[in-house]
């Protein structure tokens, strides 16, 4: 038990490092050209907040596509669009993305809920709900009671279910809670409550060897994963830390070319399932003939083998004698 | 540190994520009840769908959601035949530890 602990406080002790460990490189933002200050000042029109002391409220920042291989040689891409920030009068930012040459692209208002312009609420929010779903997770793989293990297993699952609220995944969180937190739960309950026999060990016993290099294996696993997400940098910061803007969708195809475009809100159940139904429309049939297959195999596999009237397995036991 | 603290960005969704579904690896390793074993599963399969919304959220691709939508679907699934199988195993010989089960016959 107490060895479990010690590995669970050192996951978390790492993940802290990692985590503090991201680099930020990005370049600082600056005054920006002519025709670009001119572009975002009509689209905004008069939101911006006024100029004071020489310091304008619009700064820019380049972006560039991210690098990718063309022929084998890195090509780190020309310069597509200037992300602009541009500060409200009213202590709102705007994040207005202009081609070169002065041309309004978008326009998104940042949430304060992302890297940033984070509030400490939604970062206590944050922490609150991976405490839980972390506390819940370790509540699982160490308790002998298995009920209790289950309890602790629905308390993750709700906290997972608040981070993809985070996510602007509200559509999967409420699936989340439904289906794990409600479905798949009640059902372990129901085994749990059918089997109901106590263990005596529940970690399984190995050697010091064993141990030690199991350990160390983890701890390997532990830093290279915590090493390798701690250093991911959205391809487009300002971007990726405003609120997502809404998706654009085809919503009627005729012949294979798309004839009517929607435009829905992120995450929301109208833009899943026009995806589901569009893109993804043979992995939803496939997933339902895979559900029907659980179903009859459950079923089978958890129907007991012999009973005393089970008339055609008695009558082939008696041929084949 | 501070910022670490309240700036809350992409890392610490993914790296909750790795620690999640890290706590999943642990379970399914040390643990020798079969119904631990299987909620440890369901415990990575979440964590890889955390890491997929983060990621959706990230690039603006909304695919992703669909994606994690099945891997529930599949998990779901997955759970309803594992739960049969511990079932029938514990019919034939009243325990679910891994550790006894070498056999596939009764």
């Amino acid at each position: 038990m107490s060895r479990i602990l010690i590995v669970m406080v050192a996951v978390l002790g790492i993940g802290a490092l990692g985590a503090s460990a991201r680099a930020d490189d990005a370049p600082p933002p600056a005054a920006c050209p002519r025709e670009i200050e001119l572009g975002v000042r009509n689209a905004l029109g008069p939101m911006v907040a006024a100029t004071t002391a020489g310091q304008t409220p619009i700064t820019c920042r380049v972006s560039r596509p991210p690098t990718h291989l063309e022929n084998g040689v890195a090509n780190a891409g020309a310069v597509e669009s200037v992300i602009a920030q541009a500060q409200l009068s009213d202590g709102r930012t705007a994040v207005v993305e202009v081609a070169p040459t002065g041309k309004v692209l978008s326009v998104h208002y940042a949430h304060s809920d992302l890297s940033g312009s984070s509030t400490k609420a939604m970062a206590l929010v944050f922490w609150i709900f991976a405490l839980v779903s972390v506390g819940g997770a370790v509540f699982v793989i160490t308790r002998k009671n298995l009920i209790a293990a289950v309890m602790g297993m629905v308390g993750s699952f709700l906290g997972i279910a608040a981070i993809y609220m985070m996510l602007y995944a509200q559509f999967l969180a409420v699936v989340q809670m439904l289906v794990y937190a409600g479905a798949i739960m009640v059902l372990f309950v129901f085994v749990v409550m059918i089997l109901n026999r106590p263990e005596d060990e529940p970690v399984a016993p190995t050697g010091r060897i064993g141990q030690g290099l199991g350990g160390a294996a983890i701890l390997y696993l532990v830093v290279r994963l915590i090493w390798l997400l701690g250093r991911v940098e959205p391809p487009n910061a300002e971007l990726a830390a405003a609120a997502p803007p809404p998706v654009d969708q085809c919503i009627e195809w005729q012949n294979h070319a798309c004839v009517q475009m929607g435009s829905y809100d992120w995450g929301s159940v109208r833009s899943v399932g026009t995806d589901l139904f569009g893109a993804g429309l043979f992995p939803f049939e496939a997933i339902s003939i895979l559900l029907l297959l659980a179903v009859v195999g459950a079923i089978a596999i958890a129907r007991p083998l012999h009973t005393e009237d089970d008339a055609p397995a008695k009558t082939r036991a008696e041929g084949a004698a | 540190m501070s910022n670490l603290l309240w700036n809350i960005g992409y890392p610490h969704f993914l790296v909750l994520a790795a620690v999640l579904f890290l706590i999943g690896v642990v379970g399914v390793l040390v643990r020798r009840n079969a119904l631990i074993i299987l909620m440890s599963v369901e415990l990575m399969l979440n964590a890889a769908n955390v890491t997929l919304l983060a990621f959706s959220r990230m690039w603006g691709d909304i695919s992703a959601h669909t994606f994690a939508l099945i891997v529930i679907a599949v998990a779901a699934a997955e759970a309803s035949v594992g739960l049969a199988i511990v079932v029938a195993v514990f019919r034939g010989r009243h325990n679910v530890e891994v550790d006894r089960l070498n056999t596939l016959r009764h």
